[in-house]
């Protein structure tokens, strides 16, 4: 008994072309984390395979198949080093398709590359959940359907077409229960912990600050985060949003000491707070930054539950944002309340005064100099701010290379940097006069969304700024580009370097280069849009989302009531589309309007006493007919003969013709 | 212990599904699972919602519900895919063993294509076809004869996995027709001296000893090797050589003539003695205990004895089998005569 059907030896072309789109289509999104050799190799052995299949070359034989695939797998160990994180699980995915197009033969490894390339995508969607990359990933779900279904059924004509036709139909038809799903499946709390990436440097700011480290951030405008206000957007100058501190001051460059940060990742936790913002509440929507720091405005505190405060007055994540984050921050209406740790203790005034022994002395001589004019710490950074902002120093982006006492260059003779010299050389002044004071990293500005309903913050905001320490008033801001371009803080880093026109230089294609063209910009901003509230809504869907839109339906619904409703609703549509079918399959009645006479025709000789089997031949009913009732065997003669012209003749019976037959049956009733 | 399910299974089915030569698939009648391919998609839905639920993915959680939705309503378009599919087996062959005997059937759907269709017989290959709406098609099966008497297509599992092989959907056809087997055709070992029918036909195959014919003139329809053409040059008269009445013709080729043989060996014989006349293309009748088939020589006539030797003490045939030539009006006329002729014998 044979029952291996559909393995033919050679796969139908389309499906395997429409195969080899999809698993291109599903590999974009894993690009920018491949290493180049793997998405390379893959790309050649997809080739090969499609080459085979013209018939231009051949499967390699055993061996050396068996040679590329133990020479890829050593490369890619190699490559993860031992470690273990979804991401490195994901390129094993994409290398494990990636060879399995060299024995892709029969129907069963077409399915085998089904259900890997399926599972890829939703792997895709742990690292990008854009709505284009959404987009893609759902294009190439179809285009692996088709595949299939070009797989099954290669010998109907126009079979892509009718292919697609039939998935259009199906996913409008499943849409309502998909939907309904999405938003009553109860969303259950994580079930354990898997880091995704294993912590390479990704663009966004770093842990440590060399001088030029920033700058280099106000090359890309890439997306930081988004921010939307309970209350009224702050003025410009205001929206310093800060991410971590740096504390220690070493071979010319700045770092936190205390990096007690790793650990086991927690759980991941997207649940960003629910309900109406309030009037003095905001809501981050953080990209992914593989780092645990959150970005908070001043006298910020944590509403939602995944953000926790630092003693340092930062926040942290539980786990790295490794995946685009929400969560919601308030600010306290009144800032004196906040710090009542009015004094430093011992170790923070050690910490915080921190400089190594030796360099930059003419900075030194300068901070002794300046200390003995003014003793109050404020006083003494107001005299800094004013040395800045009366003397010729200049904001760039391209400033000159400063290797060694990088401070004193700075300070006496170079005279021209970016914020991360600046802040660094303030901190440093301030230090040497034994005012504690540290460097914070973060954003600084932000611009209106669509309808300035919410802050887009993009790297090339980075800032870097220091906050010193005053007996009376706690830590306290001090900006020195705010000295030195002003612009910088009131309106952005495009007008401070407008003479210079070093603003995205290298970024020849990035919307943000063209802001100042009216229609890129709303183009950009409506795009933003769409995207930041599919990211807010779709993708934020989560457990006290869901639970905040239940209660607000009637009904109060538990999360098990959300489990019961939704095996109801599979239930449902499964019983639904069965009564569907019984329904359509009570009234049915032939289409062919030549068999629905044929139909008659058989009832007729039947009602007369007729011996008539389905295996009747026209013209064998013709003939009985003939025999009982002799009369009228012409005229059954000819329609007999009518019938065969139609279904084996050369020419199908017109709309005329069949009326005539129909009139020519109706006289054999009578 | 998986048997008796089996058993048990296959009785229930047969129950659900009475013979018949024509299937209407519907509901009643059509079952569906999951493929193995179906099996392992269910599962790495399982795994995907876990991946979701873990990493709190709502784009996860979207993928698979759309996996899912697009599972059932495959389920739904499979199992329709089916519905609605009727077949008709329109004729049934007939062959020596050893030899492909064909099955026909017709394929229409009413409302619904019925797309990438397989046929299974019991032993023998898969057919495959699709049927648009409103279209017919038709479909040819074969079965292997093995040994003489009616061919039964057997149970033809009918199933389909469109549109994406995750599920199958599947029913039983199960007609009543069956095709027919032919003796094997042996030549008998004493051909052409031995045996008194051998020595009759020898005696014609000179055709001189005219006295035992009627001769008659020819008339429309005879056939032109039964035309005596030596009598035609001599004078100019279309006559023929009528055998018929005549007992004693030496081309009756007869089963009792090879006594002390085994049943099945005389009809080989015989067979291949048709075969053996059909070739020379003289005529010939037939005469088995119960039943007799007058002299002719034709395909057709051919084709009447050897089903005649193929039919020989299985009872008559199920239903009226339908010659290849149906539309000669004369086969049905044969038929009949023929299954009289059986009826008779038993």
């Amino acid at each position: 008994m044979t029952k291996r059907h559909g393995i033919s030896p050679v796969l139908p072309t389309s499906a395997l072309l429409w195969l080899l789109i999809a698993f291109g289509l599903l590999l974009l999104p894993q690009l920018d984390r491949l290493p180049i050799w793997l998405s390379v190799s893959c790309v050649a052995l997809a080739g090969w395979r499609w080459l085979v299949q013209l018939g231009i070359i051949r499967l390699p034989g055993r061996i050396l198949r068996i040679a590329i695939m133990v020479a890829l797998i050593a490369f890619y160990v190699l490559g993860a080093r031992g470690q273990f994180s979804v991401e490195t699980a994901s390129s094993f995915f994409v290398l494990a398709v990636g060879m399995k197009w060299l024995e892709t033969r029969t129907t069963r490894d077409v399915y085998v590359l089904f259900f890997i390339l399926c599972y890829l995508a939703a792997v895709n969607f742990l690292f990008q959940q854009g709505i284009l990359w959404a987009l893609i990933n759902f294009i190439g779900i179809s285009l692996l359907l088709i595949s299939l279904q070009v797989l099954n059924a290669p010998d109907i004509p126009n079979s892509v077409a009718t292919s697609w036709r039939r998935l259009g139909g199906l996913l409008l038809k499943t849409l309502p229960v998909v939907v309904l799903l999405f938003i009553f499946f109860p969303r259950l709390s994580p079930l354990w912990s898997v880091p995704l990436v294993s912590g390479q440097a990704r663009t966004g700011i770093s842990d440590s600050m060399e001088p030029g480290s920033i700058s280099d951030l106000a090359q890309s405008s890439e997306r930081a985060f988004r921010v939307t206000f309970g209350g009224m957007l702050p003025e410009y100058r205001d929206r310093y949003w800060r991410g971590l501190i740096l504390d220690r001051f070493e071979n010319e460059r700045w770092e936190q000491a205390d990096k007690a940060m790793a650990g086991r990742p927690g759980r991941i936790s997207s649940d960003g707070g629910i309900g109406d913002l309030r009037e003095d509440e905001y809501d981050v929507l953080l990209e992914p930054t593989y780092q645990r720091w959150a970005f908070a405005l001043d006298n910020s505190s944590p509403v939602s539950a995944n953000v926790t405060g630092e003693p340092d007055g930062t926040f942290v994540f539980d786990r790295p944002a490794d995946t685009s984050i929400r969560y919601r921050m308030e600010r306290e209406e009144n800032p004196s309340q906040r710090s009542n740790e009015q004094t430093l203790s011992q170790a923070d005034q050690y910490r915080y005064l921190q400089l190594p022994r030796e360099g930059n002395p003419r900075a030194r001589d300068y901070a002794r100099k300046l200390l003995t004019e003014y003793q109050e710490p404020l006083d003494y950074a107001q005299a800094l701010m004013a040395r800045f902002r009366s003397q010729p120093y200049f904001y760039t982006l391209r400033p000159p290379a400063m290797p060694e006492d990088s401070v004193d260059a700075l300070l006496f003779d170079v005279k021209r940097g970016f914020c991360a010299h600046y802040a660094s050389a303030t901190a440093f002044m301030l230090r040497a006069a034994g005012i504690p004071s540290r460097i914070v990293i973060g954003y600084q500005g932000g611009s209106p969304g669509n309808n300035d309903e919410y802050l887009i913050i993009r790297q090339y905001d980075a800032h870097a700024w220091v906050e010193l320490w005053s007996p009376d008033r706690g830590w306290v801001r001090l900006d020195p580009t705010a000295a030195i371009a002003p612009q910088r803080i009131e309106s952005g880093l495009r007008d401070a370097v407008a003479e210079e026109g070093s603003f995205l230089e290298n970024e020849w294609i990035s919307p943000s280069r063209y802001g100042d063209v009216a229609l890129v910009r709303w183009l950009t901003l409506q795009a933003d849009s769409i995207n930041y509230e599919w990211q807010r809504w779709v993708v934020g869907y989560q457990g006290q989302t869901q639970m905040n839109l239940m209660s607000r339906l009637p009904g109060n619904f538990s999360l098990r009531d959300l489990g019961y409703l939704s095996a109801g609703l599979f239930g449902g549509s499964l019983l639904v589309a069965g009564l569907w079918t019984s329904w359509r399959q009570r009234r049915r009645v032939p289409n062919d309007p030549l068999e629905r006479l044929m139909v008659r025709w058989r009832r007729l000789l039947e009602a007369r006493g007729g011996d008539v089997t389905s295996s009747d031949t026209p013209i064998t009913l013709a003939r009985k007919a003939a025999d009982q009732m002799p009369a009228q065997g012409s005229r059954h003669a000819v329609f007999a003969r009518a019938v065969n012209n139609h279904y084996y003749g050369s020419a199908p019976l017109s709309r005329r013709d069949w009326l005539r037959l129909k009139r020519l049956l109706s006289s054999l009733t009578r | 212990m998986a048997g008796i399910f089996r058993r048990r299974w296959r009785r229930w089915v047969n129950r659900r599904i009475p013979r018949s030569d024509s299937q209407t698939f519907s509901q009643r009648n059509v079952f569906i699972l999951p493929t193995g391919a179906g099996a392992v998609f269910c599962f790495l839905l399982l795994v995907m919602l876990l991946t979701g639920i873990n990493y709190q993915n709502s784009l996860i959680y979207l993928l698979t519900f759309l996996l899912g939705a697009i599972f059932v309503a495959a389920m739904h378009q499979t199992h329709r895919n089916l519905v609605g599919l009727r077949l008709t087996l329109i004729n049934t062959g007939e062959g020596f063993p050893g030899t492909d005997i064909e099955f026909r059937l017709r394929a229409t759907s009413d409302h619904s294509d019925a797309v990438a269709i397989h046929i299974t017989p019991e032993d023998g290959d898969v057919e495959s076809f699709t049927v648009q709406k409103g279209e017919l098609v038709e479909v040819c099966l074969s079965a292997q004869g093995t040994s003489r008497g009616p061919v039964s297509a057997g149970d033809l599992r009918v199933e389909t996995r469109f549109p994406f092989g995750l599920l199958t959907a599947w029913s039983w056809m199960r007609p009543v027709r069956e095709g027919l087997c032919y003796p094997r055709a042996i030549a008998p070992p004493d051909i052409p001296g031995g045996g008194e029918e051998g020595e009759q036909s020898s005696g014609t195959a000179a055709s001189s000893d005219l006295s035992n014919m009627n001769i008659r003139p020819w008339r429309q329809g005879d056939l032109t090797q039964r035309v005596l053409w030596k009598r035609f040059a001599r004078t100019g008269e279309m006559v023929i050589a009528d055998w018929e009445g005549d007992a004693a013709d030496p081309e009756w080729l007869d089963f009792d003539s090879f006594p002390g043989v085994d049943k099945e060996l005389r009809l080989s014989y015989l067979a291949a003695l048709v075969e053996q006349r059909d070739q020379l293309g003289a005529p010939y009748g037939l005469r088995l205990p119960g039943s007799r088939i007058e002299p002719d020589a034709s395909r057709l006539h051919r084709a009447h004895c050897l089903r005649a030797l193929g039919r020989h003490g299985f009872g008559s045939p199920a239903a009226e089998s339908v010659l290849p030539g149906d539309l000669l009006g004369q086969s049905g006329r044969f038929d009949r005569a023929a299954d009289s002729m059986s009826h008779q014998h038993d």
